[in-house]
């Protein structure tokens, strides 16, 4: 039977220990709450996926300094023993690496004139038709490049586009992409396929699924390529592809292999910190708090160890003295937990406006108070069980 | 309504035992005053614990209200503890952070009786102590006897079949102490059967039968009497324990 009257009237007598409790347990509530939402979004950004077989893929760069060479027959020769090295299942030029926190992006506009509507800000990866089978893409409409639609320059008029889904469903909502024109300045693509998706370099931009691919391979002094593999062949491709290369033309710097898992992790590495860091923050609060929990419990098992017998006189069993401790943390629990969520939603709206957050979830806060009841259990049981242990006949003795 | 046969309660250490009582043999009937006297560490306590259900004890039989309670659980303990026995403490054991009304609440919260009923029984067993305008009074708000009052009511409240008091007036001064006698009294008029233990041996001439414990059994009263008279001649305390045992 719980009585909580009594209790709460007891607790009302005794201030200054529950209070502290209940300031802890207000803090305690707000900051893990925040915290575990903060973690989670970030858990949930580096799940998201790139589009990618990121363990299949790695990227590198070359760069010429030779000022003679002519790029353009180069990198046509160097993309031939390329994608003649066994292991290698394909290789594509690309303006820019996925996930590497740089590369070239552009809003592009709807018409021709300055004014048309414009996109949102997009990443823009120049390459040719062997770029979908070279990051193992998912075409979802339209088609690829035909090799004869790629251009070494961007041209006024017909280039080709392909595009992400998310691209489409923003830009051209329940209409098909195919067939649309965007324009950049004075140049015009149509969209000849869409890609189920393809994160950009920038995986902190909230524009991080709108990429789009141009049917141009540029020439370039530094050039970056995409190759994929087995997992099981990069080790040794990474160490094949710059002997090779030197062979065909030595006169250059073949640098920065880089699989697209590794470049995930680089990407995500401050989320990463960051989660751990919160994570193990609300785990030292809520350790902190259980003990105070359990501090504060055992503290008043000393200081009522003839109330205890006295209870035990009177009829309590061991599970009414159980329960009293678990009431009297569980109304701490309730009183400070709703305070704690009114506070927890009070600091989420701060963060909010300072840091650009997500509107915290009010189930953030709610199952904090659930969780901190289970700990509150845990840390009450075990003291809680042993004051149920008190002799009835400690009322009779001088404690 | 009580009746205790050949009890024997072993305190072990690993090095010593001590007999706390050893052949303890007594009968009350219902409606008696029993006063319970001895010297200090004869098992006055010790009765009393196991009297009151407080704790276990080592060999023999317990018989309480026609119940044997000899070998009952902790649970059953305690559901016998709250409704047949009243106890009242020389300490009082009043919850200070509760007022008069909680406190006495508490008993009969354990036994589930509805709020209705509660307040009922608190309001009827504070008006027996005459402090039924005080009921929201915190404890340290009260003497020493009218604290001892407020668990009087408490151990009343619950209309037990008996009463333990230890050493009720013991914390009072001689005032307080007869007023709180005289209500024991009142209570037993009424029909409620009392143990006493208590030092004072003019409380304990109030009450209809006196036990003398020492060495943890039943002493013959008219022997131990005989036995005081002689050794009021001796001065001699240890003589008289001696006496009494022999």
């Amino acid at each position: 039977m719980l009585h909580i009257k009594p209790i709460f009237s007891s607790l009302l007598h005794s201030k200054s220990g529950p209070l502290l409790l209940l300031l802890q347990i207000v803090l305690s509530v707000a900051i893990v709450a925040n915290a575990s939402f903060i973690i989670v979004e970030r858990l949930s950004l580096m799940a998201r996926e790139s589009g990618i077989v990121e363990n299949e893929v790695f990227d590198f760069s070359i760069y010429h300094f030779d000022k003679s060479t002519d790029l353009v027959v180069q990198d046509k020769r160097d993309l031939e023993l390329l994608r003649a090295i066994p292991g290698v299942i394909d290789v594509a030029p690309s303006s820019m690496a996925p996930l590497s926190g740089g590369g070239w992006s552009s809003n592009f506009t709807l018409g021709p004139e300055e004014r048309a509507k414009s996109t949102p800000n997009t990443g823009m990866y120049m390459s040719d038709e062997h770029f979908i089978d070279s990051l193992g893409l998912k075409l979802v409409e339209g088609r690829n490049f035909y090799p004869q639609e790629i251009t070494t320059e961007l041209l006024e008029d017909g280039g080709k586009m392909i595009v992400t889904k998310a691209f489409v469903d923003k830009v051209w909502p329940n209409d098909s992409a195919l067939g649309k024109s965007v324009y950049m300045g004075a140049q015009h693509f149509v969209v000849i396929g869409v890609v189920e998706r393809l994160q950009t370099a920038w995986v902190d931009n909230s524009n991080v699924e709108f990429s789009s691919v141009l049917s141009v391979n540029y020439p370039a002094d530094y050039k970056r390529y995409l190759v994929r593999a087995k997992a099981s062949d990069i080790a040794r491709l990474k160490e094949v592809i710059p002997e090779i290369l030197h062979k065909e033309y030595p006169s250059r710097v073949i640098e920065g292999f880089t699989t697209i898992s590794e470049r995930r992790i680089e990407a995500y590495r401050d989320h990463e910190l960051m989660a751990t860091v919160l994570t193990m923050m609300v785990v030292l609060l809520l350790l902190i708090t259980s003990l105070g929990v359990t501090g504060m419990v055992m503290f008043n098992i000393q200081r009522r160890t003839k109330q205890i017998g006295t209870r035990r006189a009177l009829g309590a069993k061991k599970r009414d003295i159980i329960s009293y401790f678990l009431v009297e943390n569980y109304l701490l629990c309730l009183l400070g937990g709703t305070l704690g969520v009114l506070l927890a939603i009070q600091l989420g709206q701060q963060l909010m406006s300072l840091y650009s957050l997500p509107m915290l979830a009010l189930s953030y806060p709610l199952l904090t108070v659930v969780g901190l009841f289970v700990v509150t259990t845990l840390a009450v049981y075990l003291p809680a069980r042993k004051a149920a242990k008190i002799s009835p006949a400690t009322a009779t003795r001088t404690v | 309504m009580l009746s205790m046969k050949n009890i024997s309660k072993v305190f072990k250490t690993d090095l010593v035992e001590t007999h706390a009582l050893r052949d303890f043999n007594l009968e009350v009937s219902e409606g008696e005053f029993v006063a319970v006297t001895g010297p200090s560490g004869s098992g006055k306590t010790t009765f009393l614990n196991i009297a009151g259900l407080l704790e276990g004890f080592t060999h023999g039989d317990y018989f309480l209200d026609g119940i044997n309670v000899s070998n009952l659980s902790d649970n059953k303990s305690a559901a016998v503890r709250n409704e047949k026995i009243g106890f009242i403490f020389q300490g009082f054991n009043l919850i200070p952070d509760l007022n008069l009304a909680e406190n006495i609440e508490v008993p009969l919260r354990y036994r589930g009786f509805s709020a209705k009923e509660r307040n009922r029984r608190v309001e009827q067993a504070l008006e027996q102590v005459g402090l039924a305008a005080r009921m929201k009074h915190l404890p340290t708000q009260l003497s020493g006897g009218q604290q001892q009052r407020v668990a009087i009511a408490r151990a009343l409240a619950g209309e037990p079949r008996f009463l333990l008091a230890d050493e009720p007036t013991g914390n009072l001064d001689s005032l307080m102490a007869r007023q709180v006698m005289e209500l024991l009294e009142n209570i037993n008029q009424a029909g409620t059967t009392i143990i006493m233990v208590t030092h004072d041996p003019e409380l304990a001439r109030r009450a209809q039968r006196n036990i003398q414990i020492v060495d943890g059994q039943v002493c013959d009263f008219t022997m131990y009497q005989a036995n005081a008279a002689r050794s009021a001649s001796h001065g001699s305390v240890d003589k008289l324990v001696a006496n009494a045992q022999g």
